[in-house]
């Protein structure tokens, strides 16, 4: 185990080292020169040659890309080039907020629809299992924009449940407060196909051989279904957990935005509109570190839930 | 005693204990009250809505909007203007008086209010600290602080003498020398500051009352300033508010600065809509508001629910929101019943279409040229643009000058009309013939291919169309290029573009700052048309050597005229401004250059209908 575990976290170098690189010239390709919007209004060449020379980006690209290698290994990628905050600092102001929203959006969704899932399995084939099929295809055809803009006019505005938008200051007020309706929003776009997805998982399980056999010794229902059937498939099911995980980084930008969330999804929406480079290239880089650490969470998960995988 | 007895007794104690710390803090609050110079009472809040992020407070360092609407109530500039008179008449703020202007709009001498102090902070170490007259040379020496990079060097740029000797030095050391003595900026005594200009400039006043130029203490931005010498996040002013809380992008909270001097509400008007108001302020002791909440709200359905929920008191309508909330000019009648106020302004800004006149193709100051620019401006179709796009919320521009700034002309009618038939004769009549794809090409036979600017998005996909539509009444054939904004001001300011929608908002209400948007060594700066047009620099070279005059008046008229004949610009739209305004909110009128009104107005306890 712990020589897989080296192995993996050996490789993690080339992957990041090709992600700094295509983030560092893709950016550095269509991000623009921000020296000419900073610059103000009325500027002459010798001002935007001074704020070039002051954000280090009338270097060569090599001198540029060192300065971005080091800032990942130091984990200090500077300040904002528009409003001169710490970008370690928005990081961490900004995340907050974001897991308000996601964590308890994901773990409610996750045992949402696993439970709804294996319910329309065991009944697969009829009435109920149809509708709930056709109410979940509506309902991931239609998109978040129309969910929250419908959501927030009748239940914030015209039935007054929810404030319209805002964010206080302690969590459990913002919580229960102003994180319930993106929180609905989230499980009501999120639920259905996560639903038909884990269908389709336990419908694999659901006819094979063990499930018979199971059900000969006399186990009952409720043991095959939440134990047999769910820990079998709980592969593919952990699997798309753990994809989604990274996404917590990212915040939910449209929600964020429409509720006036202070998170990191706004932020990131926020700092592409500036051509703000340093906030892009850190969140983009932890975001692909995230990414690359669940995937390694992910394969040690299946592991502990079927002891027959075998970490190579 | 019985058990019974000793649990009341100790109950007792427990309430006595209770009142008498109650006694205290209420009698602690009252004691600050008491003490507090400014009037302004904490439990009158006002809640205003920001439709985009701010990016921080300091005066020489941001340069948004939003952020500038939070330093005019924290800072203080020298001058300020009259909230009621329009035009906008500059009356002073810190100074005890407008300056005396000597040597001929060279020398400019101001006094300092005595008494004026900074909002407490730590970095005063427990000491009052007096606004005094080299705390503004301080802060205008900052505005051209290499350092600093700020975006509004230009205001004092080449004007002050010695000032930019001083950058240069700066530039070539690395460190900007705050201490050494600039001519152009004398103290002679603790409240005197005189101005010597390196050129008679009228305009400075405005300058003076312009946020960047805010005073700010020294000792504030040695403790806070981050490594580009801007304290972004710790505002300390002597206005009327001080920053309470800051989520950034999010809520900005701004208490009243106790220590803030106040004054009386005294305005008056001729405006007969304006006497309501006026009946409703005159007298006050002014600020009366104790709280500003300031909510950023990007989206446009959630910015007009949370007013409607009433969660805001003052909105900026929008454009785009215009047809959910007002018929024409008028509120709809659910919200005029709700008691929603409106107040509503022409921008002092204008948007207009440039052609850069030094591009092969539109460029030039030949007569076939200039009448391919005409043609174009007359086959763009105005008024399509005010419904279509403006939603009705705007007005055809006539003079480069807009209404509210001085020496607008409001008889002025333009002669540039949509006229597309008159624009296909006079393309017919250079030379420039259709072939037979229905498209023209130049008169020497090359083909005819303009490229229209435009940024990515809604708006700009809307010009794109309504230019395209254009173009095509006359047999132009138009391509569209886009571009991300940072780009398409490079490629702009290097007079690298063909032809643009741009838009001007005044950074002070003088005519010369749009005048000067042609002028031909502005190059490379804000003549975005890349214009150098020999007659129009001499008339410009002679305005600004004038004050506000009659005779600078016709020398605008005689630039507007070389405008509408040479075609760098195709003069678009005005827009309007439209501030809602929840019924509770008194004396409410929206100034056309001041960002904030909040230290002018008061709201009622109850809704003033009931």
């Amino acid at each position: 185990m712990g020589a897989y575990i080296f192995r993996r976290l050996w490789q993690m170098i080339p992957t990041m080292l090709g992600v700094v690189l295509l983030v560092f010239f893709l950016f550095n390709w269509v991000g623009g020169d921000p020296a000419y919007v900073l610059a103000g209004k009325i500027s002459n060449q010798e001002q935007i040659d001074n704020i070039r020379r002051q954000l280090g980006i009338d270097q060569p690209y090599y001198i540029q890309l060192g300065i971005f290698v080091k800032q990942i290994v130091t984990g200090n990628f500077g300040a904002s080039w528009s409003t001169n905050e710490r970008v370690s600092h928005i990081l961490i102001t900004r995340l907050g907020p974001s897991l308000t929203i996601l964590v308890p959006l994901l773990i409610l969704d996750t045992l949402i629809s696993i439970a709804l899932a294996l319910a329309v399995a065991y009944v697969r084939g009829s009435l109920t299992d149809r509708l709930v099929m056709i109410v979940c295809t509506v309902g991931l055809s239609v998109s978040i924009l129309v969910y929250i803009i419908v959501f927030q006019y009748v239940f914030a505005y015209k039935l007054g449940w929810f404030p319209v938008q805002g964010w206080g200051d302690g969590f459990w007020h913002n919580l229960v407060v102003y994180a319930s309706l993106p929180i609905l929003i989230g499980l009501v776009v999120s639920i259905a196909p996560d639903l038909r997805l884990f269908r389709t998982f336990i419908l694999d399980e659901i006819n094979q051989d063990y499930v018979r056999t199971g059900r000969a010794k006399g186990v009952s229902e409720n043991r095959v279904m939440w134990v047999h059937v769910l820990r079998n498939a709980s592969i593919p099911i952990i699997t798309n957990l753990m994809s989604s995980l990274p996404g917590l980084l990212l915040g939910s930008f449209l929600i964020e935005r429409f509720f006036s969330i202070p998170g990191i999804g706004r932020e990131v929406i926020l700092a592409v509109e500036r051509s703000d480079f340093p906030v892009i290239k850190a969140i983009t880089v932890y975001v692909a570190f995230a990414t690359i650490l669940t995937n390694l969470l992910a394969d040690l998960t299946y592991k502990a839930v079927d002891p027959r995988v075998q970490l190579k | 005693m019985t058990s019974a007895m000793r649990a009341v007794a100790g109950t007792l104690h427990v309430a006595v204990a209770l009142l008498a710390i109650g006694a205290l803090a209420s009698l602690s609050i009252h004691t600050r009250v008491a003490h507090s110079a400014s009037p302004a009472d904490p439990a009158k809040v006002i809640r205003q809505v920001f439709p985009a992020a701010e990016t921080g407070f300091d005066p020489a360092g941001a340069q948004d909007l939003y952020s500038g609407t939070i330093e005019q109530a924290v800072f203080e500039t020298l001058l300020t203007y009259d909230y009621l008179a329009r035009p906008s008449k500059l009356v002073p703020l810190t100074a005890e008086a407008l300056p005396q202007i000597t040597d001929q709009g060279r020398t400019y001498t101001l006094t300092i209010r005595k008494g004026i102090f900074f909002a407490d902070d730590p970095a005063f170490k427990g000491r009052k600290r007096e606004l005094v007259a080299a705390d503004f040379a301080y802060s205008l020496k900052r505005l051209v602080d290499p350092k600093l990079r700020s975006p509004w060097a230009w205001l004092v740029q080449g004007k002050i003498v010695g000032l930019d000797a001083l950058a240069e030095a700066a530039r070539k050391s690395g460190r900007f020398d705050y201490d050494a003595p600039v001519a152009g900026l004398a103290t002679p005594d603790r409240y005197t500051l005189v101005i010597h200009l390196t050129h008679t400039d009228y305009n400075l006043p405005y300058i003076l009352a312009h946020e960047p130029t805010s005073a700010v203490a020294r000792e504030i931005i040695d403790t806070y300033a981050d490594e580009s010498g801007r304290a972004m996040a710790n505002p300390v002013g002597t206005g009327p508010y001080r920053l309470k809380e800051w989520v950034r992008g999010t809520r900005i909270v701004l208490d009243a600065n106790p220590d803030y001097r106040g004054f009386t509400w005294d305005f008056t008007s001729d405006d007969p809509a304006d006497q309501v108001l006026i009946a409703q302020m005159k007298g006050k002791r002014m600020p009366q508001i104790g709280r500003v909440v300031v909510s950023i709200i990007e989206e446009d359905q959630a910015r007009l629910l949370a007013f409607k929920n009433d969660e805001v008191d003052l909105m900026d309508l929008g454009g785009v929101l215009a047809p959910n909330v007002m018929d024409g000019d008028r509120l709809r009648p659910e919200f005029a019943a709700r008691g929603i106020k409106l107040s509503r302004i022409i921008d002092p800004a204008i948007i207009y279409t440039y052609w850069n006149l030094q591009d092969p193709v539109v460029g030039g100051l030949s007569k076939d040229k200039i009448a391919l620019r005409r043609a174009m401006a007359m086959a763009y179709d105005v008024d399509e643009e005010i419904r279509v796009v403006r939603n009705g919320q705007a007005i055809e521009a006539q003079y480069p000058i807009p209404p509210g700034v001085v020496g607008f002309d409001p008889g002025y009618r333009s002669p540039v009309h949509y006229d597309p038939a008159l624009a296909n004769e006079l393309l017919d009549y250079y030379g420039y013939r259709r072939g037979a794809d229905g498209w023209r090409a130049l008169p020497d036979g090359k083909p005819l291919t303009v490229r229209y600017a435009s940024r990515p998005d809604s708006l700009g996909r809307q010009q794109d169309e309504l230019w395209k539509k254009a173009l095509d009444r006359i047999g132009i054939r138009m391509e569209v290029q886009k571009d991300r904004f940072p780009e398409m001001l490079k490629a702009e300011r290097q007079c690298k573009l063909m032809m643009r929608t741009a838009s001007w908002i005044a950074d002070y209400p003088d005519a010369d700052n749009f005048m000067q948007l042609l002028y031909g060594p502005n190059t490379g700066q804000n003549n975005n048309a890349c214009a150098r047009i020999p007659a129009y620099d001499r008339l410009y070279e002679q305005s600004i050597r004038m004050p506000d005059s009659p005779a600078r008046d016709r020398l605008y008229h005689d630039m507007t005229r070389l405008i509408e004949v040479y075609a760098p610009w195709r003069l678009g739209v005005l827009t309007y401004r439209n501030m809602l305004v929840q019924p509770r909110v008194l004396g409410y009128r929206k100034h056309p250059i001041l960002h904030n009104e909040w230290k002018y107005i008061d709201v009622s306890a109850r809704d003033p209908r009931q």
